[in-house]
């Protein structure tokens, strides 16, 4: 062992000590149903223990007042008793995440933590159906982040599977999520959300709902939320992605397409004459396309988002 | 414990190494395990990296400005503080958690933080600042032009975090301000649009009180906010504008806009939840109550396209309503440790109305006022399920299925309110049906190996955009091999969308993605990952227009035609040396390759129309960023840090007729200080 080692081991080894001593005291120390208490964890575990008080389960150590089965150690891994009798070992610890398959991590995580409303829709999310549980994102005792126990900063731990999304913002128009401005859960829960309120309800299903019940880019873009009198109805029905690509673009402003005209014409393409085609306005024969100033509709239709004063969003 | 040191220095180098594919700055390489320093009952934790940036930019600053936006100066590139109490029983506080990023006039400010005393309360803060500038240049030929700041922040506080019987307070606030070019039009519809100043002034803030019971075995929480929005920008004209086209003489001498809108948004929010061995119950039910008003004045005097002298007032005032309701309940059965299914039906109802009395007065004569009326309802039910059965420890397989309905009504209408009988009306309706299915199998043939596979196939018969689905189907791939020191993965997805709706020519999308990442951590001082991924779009629609060289027609035997073919790689590396310092460097890489084409109109086509929308068909461009970073321990608290990154845009065809192209070096030093 190296002396380095060494002194780490020594204020480990002077808890326990100090641990043992205060046993008794103890509210999670052994009981019935197999318990052994923290207690006896922190003997070999010194090492997890040490800044144990710096991760939020120690919270239940320290209100003291939970049975055995809600509090410290046993209350992740299960009645340590066995383990404890057999010296060790990951076969005798009931819920050893390592060995567990994602589907027992996540249940064994949820008996405390299904009743959060962020994890109200966690049993039917993509992450779910595609075996991505709790231990995938999360490192309960290595965590390097302050917050919320991931096991890598939320930005890359999402890159690590979602290679084509990484791609997207890094193109030049794009969210500042790389920049460190933005995280992925200021719009997806990556728990699972509720079935969106616009489109058809089906898609895009890990988008979280801003407002109680709107789409999340209006909890930055406010002023594009109304109510409007004259409503682009698209924005509404369909939601921002009908014109935008919500985490990147080689186009500017994030658009679907690099000029604005052919994103306009794809739902003002009206192929009758007259002026309204099911409700859309199709252009009029003023419209020549080949005067480059149409080709630039937002020049003029500069309210393109929504308008109180302009049913053709003038102004 | 030696075991455990040589596992947390991987994971760090693993996390450094890919955090790395970020912005350069600030510095993620840490100075070593932080073990902090211990006062009273108390750990405390610290890190301060402050430093200076430089830049040196060529070609179009302005996009430049858009798309990185980093400057010159001294910053405190991040700070990291933590304060933990040792045995959850502080006086005041048991956990302090403080960070911060590019305090000091980086373009992208934050700083978070979180107090707490276990049981008794939690507070957390973010607070976020962003310099937004876009000069808009494909928007409308460069007039358009913002360089705004947007400032964020949330607050949220908690009591009684840990018991049966919580409350939560909070507050939101979101403000944009700054100058901006927006465009005008001069006396009547047709005219040239001229640019105006806009003095950009917005503020929301948002007031929230909830309570949460747990009782009788269910979990209840409701919840009333109340947001304010206000947007006082006003607009005004600097100096006589020509309309710079030879054949329209409008001259406007002065403009000013006045156009305050105000309005609220008081909500409910109300959920309950659930859960026994074998079901689970979770229902949540909204409502929002959205109000504006507004009010604007407009005055605009100049020659108008006859050179004429003439000045237009125009006078708008109205509100708006926008009553939203949502609500969700799911139910999940549990019969045994396999299987789960979960039905989730889904209830969304959105009306917006207003009216708009519109006057205009012309050379100080009062035109008619005309009353205009919009109302626009979206309501939506579906119902989903969900079952996922678990035939082994190996082997899942799961399915879905969706069906959702969607009505919407569409009713415009305006009226001289000087003329009696004078109202006209149109109403709009339109009823979608949606059906999709989806099935997915997952399997683990190896401990660290993991294969997902999933398709959905959905139709709506009357989607209400061409962009929306209609007859389409999505294929999705995913290959991973995890292991502590190697991690690959491979994937792939496709979305087909053929939509022919009743209103438009037809139109149809196909967007795949293919990727493959990996990441290597060979030794705790070296470590590799790259990804690669190959976004491609193409979308093909018919189209109807006028247009003419000399008379617009109408036109209807051109395509619509857009083709992305996007290559986006990046790679890191980083590679300590003797245990004092560290090097990285990457580089990522957005290449657009668009069809192919080597020009944008191909040669040979003649015909104006064609070739204009031939122009428009691909935008092939690339955006490279190779980067360097050096970090030296200086002592074991100390690092001094150094880095390079430059950024270059470039496109292929410049077909909006403006160079966006630009190159930039940028670069940082800094001094790291933890305990």
């Amino acid at each position: 062992m190296t002396r380095r080692a060494k002194i780490l081991w020594m204020p480990g080894l002077f808890l326990v000590v100090m641990a043992t001593g205060t046993a008794a005291q103890d509210p999670s120390a052994s009981g019935a149903g197999g318990y052994a208490g923290s207690n006896a964890c922190k003997t070999c575990h010194a090492d997890i223990w040490l800044s144990f008080y710096k991760n939020p389960h120690f919270k239940s150590v320290a209100s003291g007042d939970l049975p055995p089965s809600r509090t410290g150690c046993e209350s992740c891994h299960g009645p340590a008793a066995a383990h404890v009798a057999a010296d060790g070992g990951k076969a005798t610890i009931p819920n050893a995440f390592s060995l567990m398959s994602q589907a027992k991590a996540l249940e064994a995580c949820l008996t405390c933590h299904a009743r959060d409303f962020e994890k109200a829709n966690i049993r039917r999310s993509e992450h779910t159906m595609a075996d991505v549980a709790c231990t995938s994102c999360h490192s309960i005792h290595h965590s390097p982040t302050p917050k919320f126990l991931l096991a890598k900063t939320q930005t890359e731990l999402c890159y690590g599977c979602h290679a084509g999304i990484r791609a997207q913002f890094e193109m030049p128009s794009k969210h500042r999520v790389n920049e460190g401005f933005m995280k992925c859960s200021d719009c997806h829960n990556p728990h699972g959300a509720f079935a969106p309120t616009w489109r058809m309800s089906d898609r895009p299903r890990m988008v979280d709902q801003a407002m109680n019940n709107e789409e999340p880019c209006l909890k930055c873009h406010v002023d594009m939320r109304g109510p409007f009198v004259y409503e682009h109805p698209p924005v509404r029905v369909e939601g921002c992605e009908a014109c935008h690509f919500p985490h990147g673009s080689t186009n500017q402003r994030l658009l679907r397409r690099p000029v604005v005209f052919t994103l306009c014409l794809g739902c003002h393409n009206g192929g009758a004459s007259g002026t309204r085609n099911n409700g859309v306005p199709i252009q009029t024969s003023q419209h020549n396309l080949l005067d480059p100033r149409y080709q630039r509709c937002t020049t003029c239709h500069v309210r393109i988002h929504g308008s109180n004063a302009d049913e053709t969003f003038l102004r | 414990m030696t075991t455990m040191l040589k596992r947390c220095c991987l994971i760090l180098a693993v996390a450094g190494a890919m955090r790395a594919q970020q912005v350069i700055a600030p510095t993620p390489e840490a100075v070593g395990i932080a073990r902090g320093e211990n006062f009273a009952n108390y750990n405390i934790v610290d890190s301060f990296e402050l430093g200076a940036r430089w830049r040196e930019t060529g070609g179009s600053v302005d996009t430049y400005r858009s798309d990185v936006n980093y400057g010159d100066g001294v910053r405190l590139l991040a700070t990291n503080l933590s304060i933990n109490s040792k045995d959850g029983h502080g006086r005041w506080f048991d956990e302090i958690l403080l960070s911060t990023s590019g305090l000091g006039n980086d373009p992208y400010q934050t700083a978070s933080l979180r107090i707490q005393k276990n049981g008794l309360y939690r507070y957390d803060m973010l607070w976020r600042e962003d310099d937004y500038y876009n000069p808009g240049l494909d928007i409308s030929g460069g007039e358009h032009l913002m360089d705004t700041v947007r400032g964020l922040q949330d607050h949220s506080l908690t009591l009684f975090p840990q018991s049966h019987f919580q409350v939560d307070l909070g507050y939101s606030r979101n403000t944009d301000n700054g100058p901006a070019l927006s465009t005008v039009q001069g006396f009547d519809a047709s005219a040239s649009a001229f640019p105006v100043f806009e003095n950009v002034k917005q503020q929301w803030n948002e007031y929230r009180i909830g309570v949460l019971a747990d009782w009788a075995g269910l979990r209840f929480i409701a919840r009333h906010t109340w947001d304010f929005f206000k947007d006082d920008s006003a607009y005004a004209l600097t100096g006589n504008e020509t309309s710079g086209v030879a054949t329209d003489p409008t001259i406007l001498t002065q403009f000013q806009r006045s156009e305050p809108n105000h309005g609220s948004n008081p909500g409910w929010f109300g959920n309950i939840y659930g859960r026994r061995k074998y079901w689970a119950l979770n229902a949540r039910l909204t409502y929002n109550l959205g109000n504006g008003g507004f009010a604007m004045n407009e005055l605009t005097t100049g020659l108008n396209s006859i050179s004429v002298a003439d000045n237009r007032q125009v006078v708008v005032s109205g509100d708006a309503q926008r009553p939203v309701v949502a609500g969700d309940l799911s139910f999940s059965v549990f019969p045994n440790s396999r299987l789960s299914i979960v039905n989730n039906t889904a209830v969304h109802d959105t009306r917006i109305d207003g009216d708009s009395y519109f006057t205009e007065f012309d050379d100080g004569t009062g035109a008619s006022t005309t009353l205009n009326f919009k109302f626009l309802g979206v309501r939506t039910v579906s119902n989903s399920t969900d079952l996922n059965y678990r035939f082994n420890k190996w082997f899942t397989a799961y399915a879905g299925f969706t069906d959702s309905s969607r009505q919407i009504r569409f009713l415009e209408a305006f009226s001289f309110p000087a003329v009696t009988g004078s109202a006209v009306s149109g109403l709009y309706q339109q009823t979608s049906h949606l059906n999709a299915g989806r099935f997915g199998v997952r399997f683990h043939p190896l401990q660290p190996l993991s294969v997902n596979l999933e398709g959905e196939v959905g139709h709506a018969d009357h989607p209400l955009t061409p962009m929306s689905d209609r007859n389409y189907h999505t294929l999705g791939g995913r290959i991973q091999y995890r292991k502590r020191q190697l991690q690959l993965s491979t994937g792939y997805k496709e979305l087909y969308n053929e939509n022919a709706p009743l209103s438009f020519e037809t139109y149809s999308s196909r967007s795949r993605q293919y990727n493959a990442a990996a990441s290597f951590a060979l030794r705790d001082w070296l470590t590799f990952d790259a990804s690669y991924s190959k976004l491609h779009l193409d979308t093909v629609g018919g189209l109807a227009f006028f247009a003419g060289v000399q008379t617009p027609q109408l036109q209807t035997g051109y395509d619509s035609i857009y083709i992305s073919n996007i290559h986006a790689a990046n790679v890191g590396l980083r590679f300590g040396i003797g245990r004092r310092a560290d090097l990285y460097a990457g580089y990522t890489i957005t290449k657009d390759t668009g069809d192919g084409r080597s020009l944008a109109v191909p040669v040979g086509v003649t015909d104006p129309a064609a070739a204009l929308l031939d122009s428009v068909q691909t935008f092939p461009l690339t955006y490279q960023s190779p980067m360097a970073r050096l970090s030296i321990r200086i002592t074991s608290k100390l690092r001094w840090n150094a880095g390079w990154q430059f950024y270059g845009y470039s496109e292929l065809f410049h077909l909006l007729g403006y160079d966006q192209d630009f190159h930039a070096h940028t670069g940082y030093t800094s001094v790291l200080w933890s305990f």
